[in-house]
């Protein structure tokens, strides 16, 4: 215990030993230990030749962020820079260092994936799975194989519970991250969440959605699938040819890409409830949305059966649809839906959103408690 | 800009080349410094350097003011006023949102109509640590332990990018004389500078996010769905991220200050080898523990006025320097347990020492007792700082009770081994890693870049694509 602040002393508890508190003008000490000290160019010299030797070993792993990366100036640059020097560490062969240890993946591998919460058939709660580990049909996930008539997903048990699976970008994951909980704790659904952050359908050379929604439907089974998927979509289709988001183009060839996504998501006879995206605060954003909305809607009617569009425009913006950041949910309480970006959902936005899912749901004739 | 990207590093060149070539231009080095902490912090979104300049203003004739008044009332009114100033900035910014919509739903709830205007405020980066280094500047002249700084120092004081986004909190006294003389450019300590720059790299980029992705927020995101081990380690595995995280922040930032000739005051010490808690506050996040208590525990009266009354200023202090990290319930609970533990401290130590016995009891065994069950009162408090609100905090603590019997998939021995491993890390005696650095700076310069190249290599490659933003930024 020390005692500071002169007269009366405090002895104060979490005093720091301050490195500072016997030297307040904080003038350098002379060097005392071993270590050498060197001249700002020896120094800088060091910094830029180490930051050369990493970028020529890892260019190719740059080269491919930069390839996937949204579509503009910054992405053309880097390539530009990259590009050469990825070549040059090919040539040399000085890639194969990089590969060998994983290719920069992480010690967890890529962030994000799917995981499933709720009951398993014959009713044991799960815990969550991270997909690098599951294989089809594994664990708690694993359809039941009916020796009866099967069981009715409109009215399902802890034994056999619903099989809801959900995928989305990083909005998606926001709401995702409140229904899959809520789903859960009802002890009837299990609910599997496949979200990944900055994805959409108009880049699958970054992610690859309709492969991934293709596995994800195999190894799960859902006899529901939630999507809410779009706010990174308003891009430029990479081609070639190119085709850029404000060409006549882009919006037949994104009606295709959702089309296609809702027969896969529909492939396994799956209820498809596809959630559009929110008001946006910017304007700019907001009117993109409302183009991706658009297409989505139009796709959602022509679908046999018809995918259920579930508009958040007045669940999560004004009477009029316009973007606030707060609302009041069904309690009557003022609740913050907007994180200060103006884009994505707090976790009470996420709550107002999962409890329209859950709605819609028990309207389609699902009995979820 | 975030420290671990590429932007950064080109950024850095730029800055360290311009630091040392201005070094012998006193006013041009610091409006070059002022310019490139300005583009530093305006990288996102330039409306926020308007703030950092109006706490500047603010600052400076605060200061300004506080040192022209003559009488010991006037010198309290005009420090009273800059400082309510500051917290006012700094309230708008980080408490409007949380107290708008509680009061509405309190008056909505008594059928009184809403009481201010729900709006929404976007809270800037490191408004919390540059707002406290300014009213410690403010303070400081006040106490008389600081003369006023010319408005280009101060600028400089406050916006220095290397300290700007998440501390350390560096006082008037420390960094305004460094920053009016000259710097040795011949004597730069690069090979500890380095060493900080990549331990903290290593710290944030592999073993934070891995532990985040691998335990921490699959287990805060659906506790209920998770074992009792797993809510353990998850537990565990945040005191790891964080300390990763913050620590790694911290180290790269000395390091950074170390390359263009500033020194930086410590902010971690190896906090997890703490025997109690008031040895934890000795060693985590120290430039805010001294913060807090020289501005707020001994102005609040210390501990000169017996028992009850320190453990009020104690309580006051750690619940209030929880409240400082954002304005929501589960700070509160944090900040009250910190304040819980440290009173019980001290109260057995006063027990102790009138009983004539020494102030903490020592032995081998009890050490690591002390040492054990310290840690896992900190964790308890992390659970309560992770959570996104009370319901999920009580729900992971929950789990220790009923969570037993399950599976825990997510314990695998990777985890396990990057856990045990960081936290015996903190064991290693500091003369092990000084001679590291001191056998690095001699050796030959060829050996040198291929020793740092590849660390790097090895950072990136075993990092995910995509860092997240480091915790306290939000703070």
């Amino acid at each position: 215990m020390s005692d500071v602040g002169g007269t009366p002393p405090h002895h104060v508890d979490w005093e720091p030993d301050a490195e500072f508190q016997s030297r307040p003008h904080a003038e350098l000490p002379p060097a005392e230990d071993d270590r050498l000290r060197a001249r700002w160019q020896h120094v800088l010299m060091l910094g830029v030749a180490a930051f050369a030797l990493w970028f020529l070993l890892y260019a190719p792993t740059l080269q491919h962020n930069a390839q996937v990366s949204p579509v503009g100036t910054r992405r053309t640059v880097s390539l530009d820079v990259t590009g050469p020097v990825a070549a040059v560490s090919r040539f040399l062969q000085l890639s194969h260092i990089v590969s060998i240890t994983g290719r920069g993946n992480g010690l967890g591998g890529p962030g994000g994936g799917l995981t499933v919460v709720g009951p398993r058939p014959g009713g044991q709660a799960i815990g969550s799975r991270p997909k690098s580990g599951s294989k089809p049909h594994q664990g708690g996930t694993a359809p039941t194989t009916p020796t009866t008539a099967p069981p009715n997903p409109k009215d399902p048990t802890a034994a056999n519970p619903l099989r809801v699976l959900i995928v989305g970008d990083s909005i998606g994951i926001d709401l995702g991250d409140a229904l899959q909980p809520d789903l859960a704790q009802t002890g009837v659904v299990s609910a599997a969440l496949d979200g990944r952050v900055s994805t959409g359908l108009t880049r699958p050379d970054y992610f690859n959605w309709p492969a991934e929604l293709t596995a994800d439907i195999k190894s799960q089974d859902p006899q529901v699938v939630v999507i809410m998927i779009g706010a990174n979509d308003a891009q430029d289709f990479l081609g070639p040819p190119d085709v850029p988001y404000t060409s006549p183009q882009w919006n037949t060839l994104y009606a295709q890409r959702v089309a296609q996504f809702m027969q896969i998501a529909q492939s396994g006879g799956a209820t498809v409830v596809w959630v559009g995206m929110p008001p946006m605060q910017n304007a700019g954003l907001n009117a993109q949305m409302s183009d991706v909305n658009a297409v989505v809607q139009q796709q959602a009617a022509k679908t046999h059966p018809p995918v259920v569009y579930l508009s958040t425009d007045r669940s999560l913006g004004t009477e009029q649809g316009a973007y606030t950041a707060f609302v009041t949910n069904g309690a009557g309480q003022v609740v913050n839906v907007r994180t200060p970006d103006g884009t994505h959902l707090t976790p009470g936005g996420g709550q107002v959103a999962a409890q329209q899912v859950i709605a819609e749901l028990q309207t389609l004739g699902y009995h979820i408690p | 800009m975030l420290f671990p990207t590429t932007d950064f590093a080109i950024f850095f060149a730029i800055a360290f080349t311009v630091n040392w070539l201005l070094n012998p231009y006193s006013g041009w080095w610091k409006l070059s410094m002022i310019g490139l902490s300005y583009v530093f912090y305006g990288w996102v979104g330039w409306s926020y350097c308007l703030l950092l300049l109006l706490t500047t203003s603010v600052t400076y004739v605060g200061g300004a003011w506080v040192n022209a008044t003559s009488t010991e009332r006037t010198r309290r009114i005009a420090m009273g006023v800059s400082v309510g100033a500051l917290l006012a900035i700094l309230g708008w910014f980080k408490y409007y949102g949380f107290v708008s919509v509680n009061l509405d739903n309190l008056t909505h709830a008594l059928d009184m109509g809403r009481a201010i205007p729900l709006l929404q405020v976007g809270l800037p980066i490191a408004i919390s640590f540059f707002t406290f280094m300014a009213i410690s500047y403010v303070v400081d002249i006040y106490r008389r332990d600081l003369e006023p700084a010319k408005p280009l120092d101060l600028a400089v004081y406050i916006s220095f990018f290397p300290h700007l986004l998440a501390g350390p909190i560096v006082r008037g006294g420390e960094l305004l004389p460094q920053i009016r003389r000259r710097r040795d450019p011949n004597s730069i300590d690069y090979s500890r500078a380095f060493w900080l720059i990549l331990a903290g790299l290593f710290k944030k980029v592999v073993i934070s996010s891995y532990v985040s992705s691998a335990i921490v927020t699959p287990v805060f995101t659906s506790p209920t769905q998770h074992s009792a081990p797993e809510a353990i380690f998850a537990a565990w595995g945040y005191a790891v991220q964080i300390y990763c995280d913050f620590s790694g922040y911290t180290d790269i930032a000395i390091g950074l200050a170390m390359l263009l000739g500033f020194r930086f005051p410590q902010n971690f010490d190896a906090p997890y080898t703490a025997r109690n808690l008031q040895d934890f506050w000795r060693r985590w996040h120290m430039t805010l523990s001294r913060w807090l208590r020289d501005y707020l525990y001994i102005p609040l009266g210390g501990s000169a006025n017996g028992d009850a009354q320190t453990v009020r200023n104690i309580m006051i202090t750690m619940v209030l320097g929880g409240l400082w990290h954002g304005a929501a319930w589960t700070f509160v609970v944090w900040g009250t347990l910190q304040g819980v533990g440290q009173s019980f401290g001290h109260i057995r130590r006063k027990s102790r020492e009138r009983r004539g016995l020494p102030a903490v009891a020592e032995g081998p065994v009890r050490d690591w007792v002390q040492r054990f069950l310290t840690f896992q009162y900190v964790c308890l408090g992390w659970v309560f700082f992770n959570a996104t609100g009370m319901s999920q905090a009580f729900s992971v603590i929950g789990r220790l009770f009923s969570g037993w019997g399950e599976a825990s998939p997510l314990i695998t021995p990777l985890l396990v081994i990057t856990i045990v491993g960081t936290i015996a890390s903190q064991f290693v005696p500091p003369l092990r890693v000084d001679r590291l650095q001191a056998a690095f700076s001699r050796q030959r310069t060829a050996v040198q870049v291929g020793l740092l190249g590849f660390a790097l290599l090895g950072i990136t490659t075993f990092g995910p694509v995509g860092v997240a933003p480091f915790i306290y930024y939000r703070f």
